[in-house]
């Protein structure tokens, strides 16, 4: 038997992107929110774009009664809605409807599982979907490993039909709310699931620009040089919103601004831009330069917790013109809660690259607008040369990597300003997405969905980052247990004063982003 | 200076006259009054964007009118500085001169507008002649040039080097050229001299699908080890423009990729035409690779933009699969070819191979 070559010549030039195996898409809470205006738009523009498998399905798995054509009906109106491609390409449609089916279960019931396991294998055999699947867990997170257990136990993991079959797992947030949790759910996936096989998401990491800090990093020789203690004074991160609580005040209240947003999307942020650079763009070695970053994060006592955090709540305030409520005159919101809506911290990264530089992370709700980005603040210039003529005006230069909206890049630089004296001014060079590729890009959604559909778990945080961001995040928490209660601000303001005061006393500022 | 209204009417996609020699003046004071006008809140924002040069070679009103067009859409995928050459050499009558327009487009869902800018430029006669030096200062500095040349640029071989010198990037379509196969060495002899710029041909691009669906048969291992065993591939093709040189380009890609030399690729590959009564036809109408114990199929489907694969072995590796084939306008097309930035290296030893096997092949 000849042995076969090690790659295949005839892929040579060829683009590559991989081809989408065939499966199906097994989506348990079918009837929620996440589903209808998030996953099955951004599957119908997948459609659209033909990055589809050819033998594809999508099961619905809920607890309401319904009938296939019912749920393709309502499906439809919310791609119609939701679908960046307007208006809805009927052929496309079609196509893609004739795949979907609904399964009605309770999540705890063994025979729904039986029966889907049935569906799945009817779906086999008329659709070609070859035995792959794709489970989604899109509902609220206390059924995760009641499902988890369920497709264990009921055979649906590894199959005997079609042993040589994939079989994968997508994880919506929140992953746990501290780390005792988030290791019991792993613990959970781990008994079922290989690692390989459970793909945790968090949107962040699907948006373009979010992808484009390696890009950036790696393959410009002018930014890594500089990339580093030597050069930059610190680094800001921040992600606000202009939204209150909106409906999810009950869900929120148990939350908060920490464990909502911080432990996930601005985690992977921050290892992110601090990360060294990988051997490889295989999400094992990005995986793995990532975690070293946020193992690398100096731990806090509950004394430093004091000092390196600051959390507030937003009170009454006007937004767009509008008055809005209190946090705490939300629906489903305790009036005495404690709960952040904001929150500052100092992080420093012990390792040889950001030694004593300072991240600071910010991210609040009814802030004055929703704005994600990334600042390098680089040091300043010796003020020898223009000290004199225009001492305010020398700022140091910046970095600006923003996420949303109007995603692009920005350096903040020192320019003459045209005339017979000497003055400095600063002036922005401005990159946007939009403006030079012009093309739309995909939503984050899209992009993630297609990755675990090919199994590519780049995009996707591993069990490792997960649990030690949790780590970091519950030794905050423990350190505010014994705290005051969070400062309060007025909303549609950048957070509490104490807020500004907090990075003064550094002798910096927040930008205003 | 110009006003508002002549602003409207650039923004507008209207061509308006100017003089060669103030284009780049011209241009600069109308984004310089866009600019302007975007610091008015009721005023449309609007933002010039250019990632390439963008020339494109036409000989008749139709093909510059069909530029237009194609850079109109293409622009909202690849903003770019377009210039569109109308050449008339054989025209009597001296000319050389030009009009200004923008393509725009909106920007998401916002109210901005991202605009690109198109020169047209006609020379005839005589004229033609200070067609290079009209060109070269109209280029943005630091992006890459791409010459899209609609026809035959051998026709034309002497101002095509001149516009090739400063392209970095060269698309062209052998399938609207009238006795392609006779020109392939002539083609690829015209590419050695530019060892720097890289080259696209459009019916290479439209053989895109049939590669693909080729190479992923042999993805997995035990399929990939029917690659030494093939003993012959066939290939049906229709008898539309650049259908047999699409069928000679795809033998000869195989034979390059498999480092078949040319007499065993003359052996094994095997071309044939069939009348074509399917107007949704792409050039190739089926294609078979055998081994000994396999047989590897792909077939364009009457009456569909779609072709499905199959493969004949035991314990065969793979569903039947079914695909769509890509869009085969010229934007689409195009398009495909400005998001690959590096040289198509495959492309070119293929046609090398193509160039050998026909000259083997004349009696």
């Amino acid at each position: 038997m000849q042995s076969a070559p090690p790659t295949n010549p005839l892929q040579e030039g060829l683009s590559a992107q991989r081809t989408p195996e065939p499966c199906v898409l097994v989506i348990f809470g079918a009837t929620g929110d996440l589903t209808h205006r998030k996953l099955v738009p951004a599957l119908y523009n997948l459609a659209h774009e033909g990055q589809l498998p050819q033998s594809f399905a999508i099961v619905g798995f809920a607890r309401r009664p319904k009938t296939h054509d019912q749920f393709r009906a309502e499906l439809r109106d919310s791609v119609a809605q939701s679908s960046r491609f307007q208006p809805i390409n009927p052929a496309v449609w079609d196509a893609l409807a004739q795949g979907i089916f609904y399964h009605q279960s309770e999540f705890a019931d063994a025979q729904g599982y039986q029966k889907l396991d049935t569906l799945l294998q009817k779906l086999d055999a008329e659709r070609g979907t070859a035995g792959n699947r794709l489970f989604y867990l899109a509902t609220a997170p206390t059924e995760f490993i009641g499902i988890i257990e369920q497709l264990g136990a009921n055979g649906l993991v590894h199959s005997k039909h079609t042993p040589t079959a994939s079989q994968r797992i997508i994880v919506e947030k929140p992953f746990g709310r501290s780390l005792a949790t988030a290791e019991e759910l792993n613990h959970s996936l781990a008994n079922v699931f290989d690692e390989r096989q459970i793909f945790r998401i968090d949107h962040y990491l699907g948006k373009e620009t979010v992808q484009n800090i390696a890009a950036l990093r790696f393959a410009n020789e002018i930014f890594e040089p500089l990339w580093n203690q030597k050069y930059v004074d610190h680094i800001q991160i921040t992600v606000a919103e202009s939204l209150g609580v909106e409906g999810r005040g009950g869900y929120y209240d148990g939350s908060g601004a920490l464990r909502d947003m911080v432990q996930n999307h601005m985690m992977q942020l921050l290892s992110l831009v601090a990360m060294e650079p990988p051997t490889t763009l295989d999400g094992a070695s990005i995986h793995d330069e990532k975690v070293k970053v946020l193992r690398a994060i100096r731990p806090m006592t509950p004394e430093q917790v004091q000092q390196f955090t600051l959390r507030g709540q937003y009170a009454r305030g006007s937004m767009a013109g509008q008055a809005v409520p209190a946090y705490r005159e939300e629906k489903n919101v305790a009036p005495d809660s404690r709960t952040e809506t904001f929150v500052a911290l100092k992080l420093f990264i012990e390792n040889w690259r950001w030694f004593g530089v300072p991240f600071y992370l910010r991210h609040g709700k009814r802030l004055p607008r929703s704005v994600a980005e990334i600042a390098v603040q680089f040091k300043a210039p010796p003020a020898v040369l223009f000290a004199a003529e225009s001492p305010a005006a020398l700022q140091p230069n910046a970095l600006m990597m923003r996420i949303q909206p109007d995603e692009g890049i920005a350096i903040r630089m020192n320019a003459k300003v045209p005339g017979n004296a000497l003055n400095l001014q600063p002036v922005k060079m401005d990159f946007r997405y939009g403006g030079s590729f012009g093309a739309h890009s995909p939503e984050a959604y899209e992009r993630l969905l297609h990755d675990a559909i090919i199994g590519d778990s780049t995009l996707f945080t591993r069990r490792d980052e997960v649990e030690r961001s949790w780590q970091i995040v519950d030794a905050i928490i423990e350190g505010w247990n014994t705290a005051s209660a969070p400062f309060s601000y007025e909303s549609g303001t950048w957070g509490p004063p104490e807020a500004d005061k907090f990075i003064e006393r550094d002798g910096r500022e927040w930008r205003r982003p | 200076m110009p006003d508002s209204a002549q602003l409207q009417t650039f923004t507008a996609g209207v061509e308006t006259a100017v003089d060669v020699a103030q284009i780049e003046r011209q241009l600069h004071e109308l984004w310089q009054l866009a600019a302007e006008s975007a610091k008015d809140p009721s005023q449309r924002q609007i933002t010039r964007a250019c990632l390439l040069n963008f020339i494109v070679f036409c000989e008749t009103d139709e093909e510059s009118a069909h530029a237009s067009e194609v850079i109109s859409t293409l622009t909202s995928q690849h903003p770019c500085r377009a210039i569109v050459l109308l050449v008339q050499p054989d025209v009597a009558s001296a000319e050389l001169s030009a009009s200004i327009s923008a393509h725009c487009h909106l920007a998401g869902t916002g109210q901005k507008q991202v605009c690109c800018e198109q020169i047209a430029i006609h020379a005839s006669g005589p004229g033609v002649a200070h067609l290079g030096a009209a060109v070269l200062p109209l280029l943005e500095s630091d992006l890459p040039t791409v010459l899209w040349w609609q026809g035959d640029f051998l026709k034309r071989i002497d101002l095509f080097r001149r516009l090739v010198a400063v392209a970095n990037r060269v698309i062209y379509d052998t399938s609207t050229w009238a006795d392609p196969q006779s020109q392939l060495g002539t083609l690829a002899r015209a590419i050695t001299e530019y060892p720097r710029g890289s080259f696209a041909d459009l019916s290479w691009t439209r053989l895109g699908l049939w590669r693909r669906l080729t190479a992923e048969f042999f993805d997995e291992p035990n399929c990939r080890t029917e690659l030494a065993r093939i003993r012959a591939v066939d290939i049906v093709h229709g008898r539309g423009p650049g259908a047999g040189l699409r069928a000679l380009l795809y033998g000869s890609w195989i034979a390059t990729q498999l480092n078949w030399p040319v007499a065993e690729a003359r052996k094994k590959i095997h071309l044939s035409e069939r009348e074509d009564h399917d107007a949704t036809s792409v050039g190739i109408l089926s294609i078979a690779i055998q081994t000994d114990d396999a047989t590897f199929s792909i077939r364009k489907n009457f009456g569909e933009s779609t072709a499905s694969a199959t493969i004949d072995m035991p314990n065969a590796c793979g569903l039947p699969r079914k695909r769509a084939f890509w869009p085969e306008d010229d934007v689409s097309l195009l398009s495909q070819e400005l998001d690959r930035c590096a040289r198509d290296t495959v492309y070119e030893k293929s046609l090398a191979v193509a160039v050998i096997v026909l000259e083997n092949s004349s009696p």
